[in-house]
């Protein structure tokens, strides 16, 4: 991807390497933290595979042949869970979702939407919303259906929204 | 042929001709006194006129106001001394290096987090006209190290390293023993050096290196990469050119 704006400790070799002094590894995690989820944002992705992301650019720089090993790729997500950027999908660790919006950041953002369409007091579709024609070049365009779901719950805890669930068919309405 | 003591005219004549020379001393000093205050006040009228006629060449170009410098250095001429006399009022050039100093300190602060308050002062210089906005005046090397050895003025804080050809500039406290210092220029080459290089290079006993390495980690000026072979490598931020604009 070459349009990302990799920070300069990408170019630099030890930020691979799990830093012994206690100071500077705080700045270490800092920055890749901020990497991972600044990268995620880029591609638009919700979700890291852990097994993936060993060998994915963001791990692995090629040009400098340095990679994050398995042991610190997992210290930088710990460090994630810990700042609540992170949710484990599962009791191995093996998946996780990456939270670089909250879902009430994103729930903000679709109901400025939808009342800049005037659709309010209309009932919409999970797919609609997410996958439909007008919402593309929207932010939440394709945007992973847990989190979705996640940010209309939090409208609804405003009393913005009110979740529907017909026969499997979900959808939500507007205030 | 016998002796006779001084007659009385005689002394009288001897005393006129003493009184006579010191008056003509005292004449002699008098013109030469008068003379290199007119001298002098011809030097200040003259340094005058060629600094408010260079004043923007001063201001503007580093190599001249380098070279004023020296000049003004060669004479016992402090136009640094005080920014409130003659100089200031003439040039602003107390000013000048005041409001540097302030800059410095501002991007030493800055760039902290990433070097560990060491910083190269080529990058010092880059990151300082940034701040300075882009109509400002360019800014010389020179200029950065007298406006940092004013600032010593404030404490121990700021700290000038020679380092090879070049000069990083250390802006947390803590001493760098000479031994430091010349790791870092083992360094400047490409970034990063390792313990058996120093071994090699500077015929340094294995314990030597590795305390001046695990010193250089300990205060945050080193990084270490163990993917680079066989044995460990130590970076430095400092060395490695930063041209992002973003300080964090």
């Amino acid at each position: 991807m070459a349009d990302f704006d990799w920070p300069w400790q990408y170019k630099f070799p030890p930020f691979f390497t799990i830093q012994p002094n206690i100071e500077t590894r705080k700045k270490q995690l800092e920055a890749w933290c901020s990497l991972v989820l600044g990268y995620q944002r880029q591609v638009k992705r919700y979700n890291l595979d852990v097994t993936e992301a060993q060998s994915s650019e963001l791990f692995y720089n090629k040009q400098l042949n340095r990679r994050l090993s398995l042991e610190a790729i997992y210290i930088v997500l710990d460090e994630l869970k810990r700042r609540g950027n992170l949710e484990w999908k599962d009791k191995n660790r093996k998946a996780c979702t990456l939270i670089w919006r909250t879902p009430a950041e994103w729930g903000k953002i679709i109901y400025n939407w939808i009342s800049s369409k005037a659709m309010n007091n209309t009932v919409c579709t999970l797919y609609e919303l997410s996958n439909g024609e007008d919402s593309e070049g929207e932010e939440f365009h394709g945007l992973d259906k847990e989190i979705l779901v996640r940010a209309l719950r939090s409208l609804e805890a405003e009393g913005k929204a009110e979740f529907m669930d017909f026969d499997g068919h979900e959808g939500v309405k507007f205030f | 042929m016998s002796r006779r003591p001084a007659g009385i005219a005689a002394i009288k004549n001897k005393n006129l001709a003493q009184a006579k020379y010191k008056d003509k001393g005292t004449e002699l000093a008098e013109t030469q006194f008068a003379q290199m205050g007119k001298q002098m006040e011809m030097f200040k009228s003259n340094l005058e006129d060629f600094a408010a006629k260079h004043r923007d060449d001063i201001r503007k170009d580093p190599e001249f106001r380098l070279q004023f410098q020296e000049m003004c250095a060669s004479i016992g001429v402090d136009p640094l001394a005080s920014s409130k006399g003659f100089w200031a009022e003439m040039l602003g050039v107390g000013d000048f290096y005041y409001e540097l100093g302030i800059q410095i300190v501002e991007v030493c602060m800055a760039t902290s987090k990433r070097n560990g308050g060491l910083i190269g002062i080529e990058d010092l210089r880059r990151k300082v006209e940034a701040s300075r906005g882009r109509n400002s005046q360019p800014i010389s090397m020179d200029d950065l190290l007298r406006s940092i050895k004013k600032l010593k003025i404030l404490g121990n804080g700021f700290t000038v390293h020679k380092v090879g050809g070049s000069y990083l500039v250390q802006s947390v406290p803590g001493e760098l023993t000479l031994d430091h210092t010349v790791v870092l220029q083992q360094a400047q080459e490409n970034g990063h050096v390792t313990q058996s290089s120093l071994i090699q290079m500077l015929g340094w006993e294995e314990e030597r290196a590795k305390r001046s390495l695990d010193f250089m980690v300990k205060e945050g000026l080193a990084w270490v990469d163990d993917q680079s072979g066989i044995e460990l490598s130590y970076w430095f931020p400092s060395l490695i050119p930063d041209f992002s604009n973003s300080s964090s």
